[in-house]
């Protein structure tokens, strides 16, 4: 029993500091993730007509009768190329790459579960990414996706075919080679790729040229998003201003974002992250603090039992002859003994156990990899640099650390029972029943 | 160097408990000399428990001394008295009390720790005394796996471990039967003969008090005048522990079955 409380006690002191490196680790790879990001896009300057991507319309559905519709349809608006010509003429444009985005037609039905109860929503079956397939373009900047799993890539001159996330082969029962029809035109799937998560509807893509995006939802001359380069970060500023006074005089309702635009995103998202993290910091330091009281006191309170219950032999141990340091030794000895079986078990509870309890104790390591990579845009995949999950595992170190504090604490615990124990008078201790 | 191993001047122990005064023991003169058996018998209370604390240097009297192989142990300091009760001193108690977690030789061998002696001389000791005592085929029991008599074999062969100079027992047969009760006597009046061990025994059976060789009265904290002579090395109190045959005092080896005594 008190090894086993000892034991866990000890497992918390191993996995805390895990769980506490686990989300320091994580923070940093945030960081980095954000760094890398920022620097590969220093020079973008992303325009689009609308702040976030899909849309969705629903009606409640269930018990929550007389609720007014749930949902929202949005109105899809797009840039004519007529305005991507007068943008080009901007001075300090290196390139423009266009994006012709839009929803599948078919839709289909996604029960949501809201404290208001479920509701049932239609939304797109997936989202078709219209990019320019000119290699130039393709070469220099992310405009295709990386993870093929069959198949190629999409290339210059391509029309009629598609690349897709696996997810929808599942959906449709297609695959490489076959025939996909998407707004009454038949296309060929020539590449499959990875989804960004296997599971969500939304991240079901086709991709395919802009002309045949345009042509099959009769589009010619439109964009929906535009990927603005500029010659060097100094243009930055100067060519986003340009491109906003642009859609005001003309009320166009772009909206431009920039490299300090993000960079505004991303603090948030950092200092979030770092208060998140001192958080975890504190609260894990409480923990250490709380295990180390009870650890010793788990201790304490075992060698004064001990103590009382072995009064007898104590007495007997004075009777035959044993000194106060040798009753003293004998007793510290067997306190470190408890707390050296608890090491032993507490390894074996934390090694194993150290995700769960550092889940358990520290609730906010997890909230370190959050969902929240609502970030607009798709030239930068800032989801993934949050959604790597923590991975809590102790290292050496940190196990002899605890196992070592807690043979100490064993120690410390066991120096008053000890004590008193090698105080016992011999004779009072032997009339003891 | 006298013949005398211990002996008290004038010993006087009070009890306070509150304002009550217990006058526990009161002018106690005790002359014992090397070899001695001796029985203390007296009614409840009377502090016999009292005068073998006060002998084996367990508690300090009021007044008076204890001279103890010719040191006024009363006199010892605290720190200094553990020195006293390991090598002078062995004691029997009527619930044995032996630990419960080690085994007959490892109990035997515990007043030797912290000894000079040597771990695999240490063993060596603990199995003749278990042998003395005719317990050499259950070194490896524990206490629990012993019957009564089996532990008090075992926690008088602890007793002997550092070859003391006088042997403490209060009522050793006291939780025994009467068969084993004089087991127990026998033993101890034969360790008393072959290992000239001094021995004084309290107890409440006047036929296992006669079993020594001198009897003293207790009463009332007070040694009485009387004194009796027992019947120790009577014939017939002494037999071989391994065939039971009847041995002489001086007998190094039984005559019957040869056993080495
Ligand atoms: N620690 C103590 N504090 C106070 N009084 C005590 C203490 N120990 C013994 N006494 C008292 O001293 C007296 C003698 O006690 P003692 O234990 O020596 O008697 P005893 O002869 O051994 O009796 P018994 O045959 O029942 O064991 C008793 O009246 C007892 O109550
Ligand atoms: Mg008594």
């Amino acid at each position: 029993m008190v090894i086993i409380a000892l034991g866990f006690s000890m497992a918390i002191m191993i996995s805390i500091p895990a769980g506490i490196l686990a989300s320091q680790e994580s923070y940093n790879s945030i960081i980095s993730n954000m760094q890398e990001e920022t620097n590969r896009t220093a020079t973008l300057i992303e325009v689009s007509t609308s702040s976030g991507r899909g849309g969705f319309s629903g009606m409640p559905s269930g018990t929550s009768s007389g609720t007014p519709p749930f949902g929202f349809e949005r109105e899809e608006v797009f840039i004519n190329e007529t305005i991507v010509g007068e943008i080009r003429t901007i001075e300090g444009i290196k390139d423009i790459v266009e994006f012709f985005e839009t929803s599948s037609e078919e839709t289909t039905s996604e029960t949501i579960s809201t404290p208001r109860g479920d509701f049932t929503m239609s939304r797109p079956v997936y989202t078709i990414m219209g990019v320019s397939l000119n290699s130039s373009l393709i070469d220099s900047y992310s405009v295709l996706p990386t993870d093929i799993i069959v198949g190629r890539n999409l290339q210059e001159g391509d029309t009629g075919v598609v690349l897709i996330t696996s997810n929808i082969t599942d959906y449709y029962e297609v695959g490489l080679g076959d025939e996909i029809e998407i707004y009454g035109e038949s296309f060929t799937i020539v590449g499959i790729y990875e989804p960004e998560s296997e599971s969500s509807t939304a991240s079901r893509e086709v991709y395919m040229s802009i002309s045949d995006a345009q042509i099959i939802t009769g589009n010619t001359g439109n964009v929906s998003r535009l990927d603005v380069y500029a010659e060097n970060d100094s243009y930055v500023e100067e060519i986003a201003d340009v491109i906003e006074t642009y859609s005001e005089a003309y009320d166009l309702g772009l909206y431009v974002t920039t490299y300090n635009d993000r960079m505004e995103t991303y603090q948030t998202m950092l200092n979030n992250a770092e208060s998140t993290l001192s958080q975890t910091q504190t609260v894990a330091f409480q923990e250490i603090v709380i295990a180390i009281g009870a650890t010793s006191l788990i201790v304490l309170f075992t060698m004064l039992y001990t103590v009382r219950e072995r009064t007898k032999e104590i007495g007997v141990l004075k009777a035959i002859g044993f000194s106060k340091g040798n009753v003293m030794s004998q007793f510290m000895l067997e306190g470190i003994m408890i707390s050296l079986i608890a090491g032993v078990v507490g390894v074996v509870i934390g090694i194993v156990g150290a995700p769960l309890i550092s889940s358990l104790l520290l609730p906010s390591v997890n909230q370190l990899s959050p969902q929240q990579g609502g970030f607009s845009g798709q030239a930068i995949n800032f989801g993934t640099a949050l959604s790597q999950s923590v991975t809590v595992s102790p290292d050496l170190q940190t196990v002899l650390l605890a196992f070592g504090a807690v043979v100490l604490l064993g120690a410390i615990g066991s120096l008053y029972p000890a004590w008193r124990a090698s105080r016992t008078s011999p004779m009072e201790a032997l009339r003891y029943e | 160097m006298s013949n005398v191993v211990l002996e008290t001047e004038n010993l006087e122990k009070v009890y306070e408990l509150g304002r009550r005064k217990i006058n526990a023991l009161s002018e106690v003169n005790l002359r014992i000399n090397k070899g001695d058996f001796i029985s203390i018998m007296g009614p409840s209370g009377s502090g016999k428990t009292t005068l073998l604390n006060m002998l084996g240097c367990l508690d300090r009297p009021t007044k008076g001394k204890v001279i103890l192989d010719d040191v006024d142990v009363t006199k010892v300091p605290e720190k200094s008295l553990c020195k006293f009760r390991k090598y002078k001193i062995g004691f029997i108690f009527q619930t044995f009390n032996l630990l419960p977690y080690l085994s007959a030789i490892e109990n035997v061998e515990l007043p030797m720790e912290g000894t000079k002696k040597s771990k695999s001389e240490r063993r060596k000791r603990a199995h003749e005394l278990l042998e003395i005592v005719g317990l050499s085929t259950r070194e490896e029991h524990k206490p629990l796996r012993l019957s009564a008599g089996e532990q008090q074999r075992v926690a008088i062969a602890r007793a002997l471990a550092n070859n003391p100079a006088i042997i403490l027992a209060d009522e050793p047969t006291g939780n025994l039967d009467i068969k084993t009760m004089f087991e127990i006597v026998r033993l101890l009046g034969r360790l008393n003969v072959t290992q000239e061990t001094t021995i004084i025994m309290v107890t409440h059976d006047s036929h296992v008090a006669a079993r020594a060789g001198r009897m003293l009265f207790l009463s009332d904290g007070k040694l009485l005048k009387k004194e009796r002579k027992g019947m120790h090395l009577v014939k017939g109190d002494l037999t071989c522990p391994n065939c039971h045959k009847e041995i002489q005092p001086d007998d190094d080896f039984c005559r019957r079955c040869g056993k080495q005594l």
